[in-house]
């Protein structure tokens, strides 16, 4: 779209510099003894025509685009286009005073103004050339707004992907019942509700941090899951206890961010806190050679209810799984009357 | 009538989460009028709590083992108001359908606990309680059918499988569960009974039968041409003539 022409209040502010460079004309044709009306009424209109004729150099602008046209490839374009224009001013010129001259009043204005047209045909070449410019400019301004615009929208899609992911990560619930507990406390154990604040705001800042990345070394993954395990410990007690048996040769091991976590909370939501007496969590990781073995063992009620997020966290992470690996990396599930289990089994380390 | 304000509550506060119960009980402290008179860490123990000392509101988590909120609310909803306490804002949809007076967010504010308190007394004062009819076909899980039943005996509640119904048979108000030699009465009707339960498992054979179809051996006709469903204990149950129409569709 034309940029001048798309907006009514561009298309007028253009139109009111002809008429000042009109006016201006005029006062220079008052300088060769013309007076101002005749002037005025022999340049003007002409002149507002000529306007619309350069308005055309918005095509120059768009087949000659500066990024990628040479220097002398633009020039000659310009002198081209600028002749072609100034050889049209000169058709609506003629045009105009043969109208003026066919009127016997007016013929006799025209005469003395005949011998200034060469210098407004030489006025008419550089407003074109200026015209020029000015649209070079404006388009140039509107490409560094529009990729202003599109680096923003990038962002704000970075972003929100990022939000997306965490969202997926952390379960909002988690986050109500720990702010729960944490305004419980502030009434009878501020001490601990502080230490609670903290834990909570450790485990956000390292879930957003390495949700970014692609790998972790597992030793970082187990950090993480502690502080998950400390958060819920608050709000359990005793009814949550916890048995982990880690391979030291495993702690270097790389794994995607967030595959530990979820089975942990999904041990938690879906075992321990359908248990009135809650129960243990069995931690098992074991390194063999250059595969990881992760298996998390929880107690459940035989007779429990079927839960409202049932699974979600552990679909999340076999389709990471999926995607990072492919088939290099498994994950079971295996289900007893009072027991779930899941297994993790992938590659102690891996390119991404 | 009494001033709302000045009604006095008694309130059993249920959630399996010592301090999230903590929080309600400092905060309930500070309202006037109101005795929180027992703490319960689950289900079971709320029904006991509403038996032995008929408190008035029965501030209620929905998320604890064995028994849910809903379940509880199905048990006890006829002799005290109800409260929800949860994290879970899906819930609150249903929590209306069965009459719960309100359904505050974790973490709970002492204002809005506060104005739940206020609507409790608002409803206390106009003589209402939270009983709806069809209460059991809110309770039973969002997605499928019950897949257990729960029968309230006084301060004890007894978790029927489905799959360890005989029959259930309809009682004047009540209905009566059928299962392993033994009879549970439930204050529901036969009709809120069958809409909780899986169409395909559990047929309407009489107005006042529901039959679960793997205990039928076969149909015979008695001397006055009725036809009479066999059990597999060999008990006969009457079969109308819109219940035998159904039951050969299902056969």
């Amino acid at each position: 779209m034309h940029p001048i022409l798309a907006r009514l209040e561009r298309l007028a502010a253009y139109l009111a510099l002809w008429c000042a460079i009109g006016v201006l004309e005029g006062v220079v044709l008052t300088r060769q003894g013309l007076g101002w009306g005749e002037a005025l009424v022999q340049v003007l209109p002409p002149l507002l025509a000529y306007s619309f004729v350069c308005l055309s150099a918005f095509y120059v602008c768009r087949a000659m685009p500066l990024t990628t046209s040479g220097v002398a490839g633009v020039l000659t374009a310009s002198a081209v286009a600028a002749s072609v224009a100034g050889g049209l001013w000169l058709i609506l010129n003629e045009v105009w005073l043969g109208t003026l001259e066919s009127m016997p009043d007016l013929a006799s204005i025209t005469r003395r103004f005949r011998g200034e047209v060469p210098f407004l045909f030489a006025v008419a070449v550089m407003l074109f050339l200026l015209v020029l410019s000015v649209h070079y400019v404006v388009l140039a301004f509107e490409a560094f707004r529009t990729a202003e615009r599109q680096q923003l929208e990038l962002q704000v899609l970075t972003r929100d992907a990022e939000l997306r992911a965490l969202r997926a990560q952390v379960n909002p619930h988690f986050l109500y019942n720990s702010l729960n507990s944490i305004s419980a406390l502030t009434g009878s154990d501020p001490a601990a509700a502080r230490r609670m604040c903290l834990l909570l705001a450790e485990f956000l800042r390292t879930t957003l941090r390495v949700s970014t990345q692609e790998r972790i070394p597992l030793a970082e993954e187990l950090t993480l899951a502690e502080r998950y395990l400390s958060i819920e410990q608050v709000r359990f007690g005793a009814r949550l206890q916890v048995e982990r048996s880690i391979d030291e040769s495993a702690l270097e091991c790389q794994v995607p961010p967030l595959v530990l976590q979820p089975l942990l909370e999904n041990a938690v939501g879906h075992g321990i806190a359908g248990m009135i007496d809650g129960g243990i969590i069995r931690l098992d990781v074991v390194r063999r050679g250059e595969r990881l073995a992760i298996a998390v063992e929880n107690p459940r009620d035989p007779d429990a209810m079927p839960r409202a997020r049932g699974g979600v966290g552990l679909e999340n992470v076999r389709k990471r799984l999926t995607i990072v690996f492919g088939g290099a990396a498994r994950m079971d599930a295996a289900q007893s009357d009072t027991s779930f289990r899941v297994a993790l089994d992938l590659p102690c380390h891996f390119d991404a | 009538m009494p001033e709302p304000s000045s009604i006095p509550l008694r309130v059993v506060i249920v959630d399996d989460e010592p301090l999230a119960r903590a929080v309600l009980a400092e905060f309930l402290s500070a309202e006037t009028n109101v005795e929180v008179v027992a703490q319960c860490a689950n289900g079971f123990e709320a029904v006991k709590a509403v038996s032995e000392l008929t408190p008035d509101l029965l501030l209620l988590d929905v998320q604890m083992p064995k028994l849910d909120g809903f379940e509880v609310l199905d048990l006890v909803g006829r002799d005290v108001a109800v409260v929800f306490t949860t994290a879970y804002d899906q819930y609150a949809l249903r929590a209306f359908e069965v009459h719960a007076v309100d359904y505050l967010l974790k973490p709970i504010s002492a204002e809005r606990l506060g104005e739940a308190l206020v609507r409790v007394r608002e409803r206390l004062g106009r003589g209402e309680r939270a009983t709806s009819p069809g209460m059991m076909a809110a309770a039973k899980p969002q997605e499928g059918k019950a897949h257990r039943v729960l029968v309230r005996d006084g301060p004890r509640v007894h978790v029927i499988p489905v799959d360890k119904i005989d029959y259930v048979q309809a009682q004047d108000d009540y209905v009566c569960f059928r299962s392993e030699g033994k009879d549970y009465l439930k204050e529901q009707t036969l009709g809120e009974t069958e809409a909780a339960l899986d169409p395909a498992a559990f047929v309407r054979i009489h107005r006042s039968y529901l039959l679960n179809l793997s205990r039928l051996v076969r149909v015979d006709q008695d001397e006055r041409e009725n036809r009479v469903a066999v059990l597999t204990d060999g008990r006969r149950l009457p079969v109308s003539r819109a219940g035998y129409t159904r039951l050969s569709s299902l056969l």
